[in-house]
């Protein structure tokens, strides 16, 4: 877009000197553009081919041993192992439920939004958008004492009777077995449960400001028109809202779960070990005691190239439904 | 006052970057002949030593002290070597965990042996915390700590052993355990079920750990990696028992929250930092003279008492008394397998992870 405006104030009458800031202006972007994405994505591509000296630092160097580690793990080829395979499949089995789970919970929330009054969307806008200022670490912090044993669900469930009640008629017992009570007391943490929640609580803001422009350009006549036709509320939805805004539910839901890739701190504090994802394993390597930059960085390089193959992949069915 | 220092040490040391600049400034730019830049961990900690150790070595020697901020210790390496091969000293002395220490040790040039014959007091610490390596001395104890086992005792009888913590028909979904391959429970398995660090040295060994350490899973609600999360499910009740910083606990005991630390029969597991100094430092004679100081029964007292920490001798050389000993430290002491957390890193590291990878 900047580029074709640049060519719109070349081409337009007037003097030398705008064709030449319009080139600096481009190189600036582009300078941008190199320091800030490819020349830090390069440094750490440079990095994953480096060499870890076992008990010590690292060197710059060229072997694809920490891409070797991934795929089979350390102790290849003696034995085989999955773990960082495990890893990445629970960054895309959480970032994928916890985006279409903020674009579901979303959507009927903005679409309610914007049939407000002017002053009551921008007040909710306002909300929404200061919200947005809360770290993860802030949001971790809050939910964290909302699940907590002491002070948050269990001890609701608790003092409402419902830890007795479901003891007593011995279903209790099924909550043990999937991990989400103790001997003692109902337990969200930490459970798969928690993490998603969180994850997706984290991002519905974006998701509610992502679908309200697509939500508020809809043509009330057109709802109007099916409603006097004799179509329920939910066949008007089914049958006329949500085709109109497939794209925008769908790019949203994409974008939403490719930045949950990343999600480190609801991870860290949330889930079990077992479920731990790759953002978890890549922050163990390069900050923790082994101090393995190259093997973080293969990691990495490995998750960024998994991200943008979902995009592509949701772009070319979304473009494919298009057609 | 102490109690606040405590607390918040450790956690400063995980994000402890934001201080590093404010401690910084604060540093005092006292124009002396003789000066010395002593690295520690940022925050209260480092603030504990501007306040009541440097003082009192510049009082007893003349020599002005610089404090510098270390985020921690395995960062602070990757700094120093930075800073080495652009022939910079951004501290004369660091303090390093052993197995920074070790790190270090190996990479040449970083660090510069101490002249053992101006630290006489190095003799009253127990030998283990003086680091011998090829070129001499590179390591003399500064202060230690314990990561012992805790209990909430309001909810659960004391155990007597560490092994009583895999009885699931008491523990069951109830521990909060370090998540860190080399964090302790390694070394609390292998001093429990095995022969303590001999164990480590076969890879069976180490497997053999490691499948033990597998059975806790059923018992444990929280693997924690920071501090304050397990602080947290303490509180909160989430947990119930497990391991946990021995100081720390005895603090928030003090403050009201029910938490015990005790030394089960096998012991508790001992870290501790050392004094070193940076390869390129032309401070030798200063250091030496700060090291000597440190190792002072009367300066590992001051530390005990003002920071927390452990003293690196016996009770009876310092003037500590029982219960102020025993909020710092106790027997018996279990010593990481600091050789094998090095020499197998990735191997141990890999392992481990992949027994709390299996659900």
């Amino acid at each position: 877009m900047s580029a074709s405006a640049a060519e719109e104030a070349a081409s337009a009458p007037g003097p030398a000197h705008t064709d030449a800031s319009g080139a600096a202006l481009r190189l600036g972007l582009l300078a941008v553009l190199l320091v800030l994405c490819l020349v830090p994505f390069l440094f750490v591509l440079a990095i994953s081919f480096g060499h870890k000296i076992e008990g010590a630092g690292w060197e710059f160097g060229f072997e694809f041993t920490h891409y070797a580690r991934f795929f089979f793990g350390a102790a290849w080829p003696e034995s085989f192992s999955q773990l960082y395979w495990q890893r990445l499949g629970y960054s895309v089995y959480f970032a994928a439920i916890a985006a279409v789970l903020a674009v579901a919970l979303a959507f009927p929330f903005t679409y309610f939004l914007t049939r407000l009054s002017r002053l009551g969307q921008t007040i909710w806008l306002v909300i929404l958008l200061s919200s947005l200022s809360l770290s993860e670490v802030f949001i971790v912090m809050g939910w964290d004492i909302l699940l907590s044993a002491r002070s948050g669900l269990p001890a609701l469930l608790d003092a409402l009777g419902i830890t007795d009640w479901t003891k007593e008629i011995g279903w209790f017992r099924w909550f043990r077995d999937v991990g989400l009570a103790s001997p003692r007391n109902f337990k969200f943490k930490t459970s798969g449960f928690a993490t998603v929640l969180t994850m997706a609580y984290l991002v519905w803001p974006y998701a509610v400001i992502l679908l309200y422009p697509a939500l508020s350009r809809l043509d009330p006549s057109l709802i109007e028109a099916a409603r006097t036709m004799g179509a329920r509320p939910l066949t008007v939805t089914r049958t006329v809202i949500l085709p109109l805004v497939r794209l925008p539910l769908v790019g949203s839901s994409l974008l939403l779960f490719v930045f949950l890739l990343g999600t480190y701190v609801t991870v860290t504090v949330f889930a079990d070990p077992s479920q731990h994802t790759l953002a978890v394993s890549i922050y163990d390597s390069v900050r923790g005691s082994t101090l393995n930059a190259p093997f973080g960085a293969a990691q990495s390089v490995i998750l960024l190239v998994a991200a943008g193959g979902f995009l592509l992949a949701g772009r070319r069915l979304s473009a494919a439904a298009a057609s | 006052m102490t109690s606040k220092l405590i607390v918040n040490r450790r956690r400063l040391l995980q994000g402890g970057a934001a201080f590093a600049a404010a401690s910084t400034l604060g540093a005092p730019l006292i124009a002396q002949s003789r000066s010395l830049k002593i690295g520690s961990y940022g925050g209260y900690f480092e603030d504990s030593f501007k306040n009541f150790v440097y003082p009192a070595f510049t009082e007893a020697t003349g020599i002005a002290v610089e404090s510098v901020t270390q985020p921690n210790s395995a960062d602070w390496l990757l700094t120093m070597q930075q800073a080495a091969q652009a022939g910079n000293v951004p501290a004369d002395l660091s303090l390093y965990a052993r197995d920074t220490l070790i790190k270090a040790s190996r990479m040449e040039g970083l660090l510069k042996p101490l002249d053992m014959g101006m630290i006489p007091n190095a003799g009253l610490l127990d030998p283990y915390f003086v680091f011998d390596d090829q070129p001499g001395t590179l390591g003399v104890g500064a202060m230690s700590w314990f990561t012992s086992m805790v209990v909430n005792p309001d909810e659960l009888e004391t155990p007597a052993s560490w092994a009583d913590l895999w009885d699931t028909s008491r523990f069951e979904q109830s521990l909060g355990l370090a998540k860190r391959y080399n964090a302790g429970l390694m070394d609390i398995v292998a001093a429990t079920f095995f022969d303590g660090v001999s164990t480590f040295d076969t890879d069976d060994g180490i497997v053999a750990i490691i499948a033990k350490a597998a059975e806790l899973k059923p018992n444990a609600a929280l693997w924690w990696s920071a501090e304050s999360q397990m602080e947290q499910a303490m509180k909160n009740l989430d947990v119930v028992a497990g391991m946990y910083y021995h100081d720390v606990a005895g603090i928030m005991a003090s403050d009201g929250f029910p938490i015990a630390s005790i030394f089960p029969k096998e012991g508790n597991v001992q870290d501790y930092g050392s004094w070193c100094l940076s390869g390129l430092s032309e401070k030798s004679a200063e250091a030496a003279e700060f090291v000597n100081f440190s190792c002072e029964p009367a300066s590992q007292a001051l530390m005990s008492r003002m920071i927390g920490t452990a003293p690196l001798m016996e009770r009876e050389k310092t003037d500590l008394t029982e219960e102020e000993f025993a909020a710092v430290s106790g027997v018996p002491s279990i010593r990481p397998a600091y050789g094998a957390y090095l020499d197998k890193e990735t191997f141990i590291q890999e392992a481990w992870d992949k027994m709390l990878a299996e659900g």
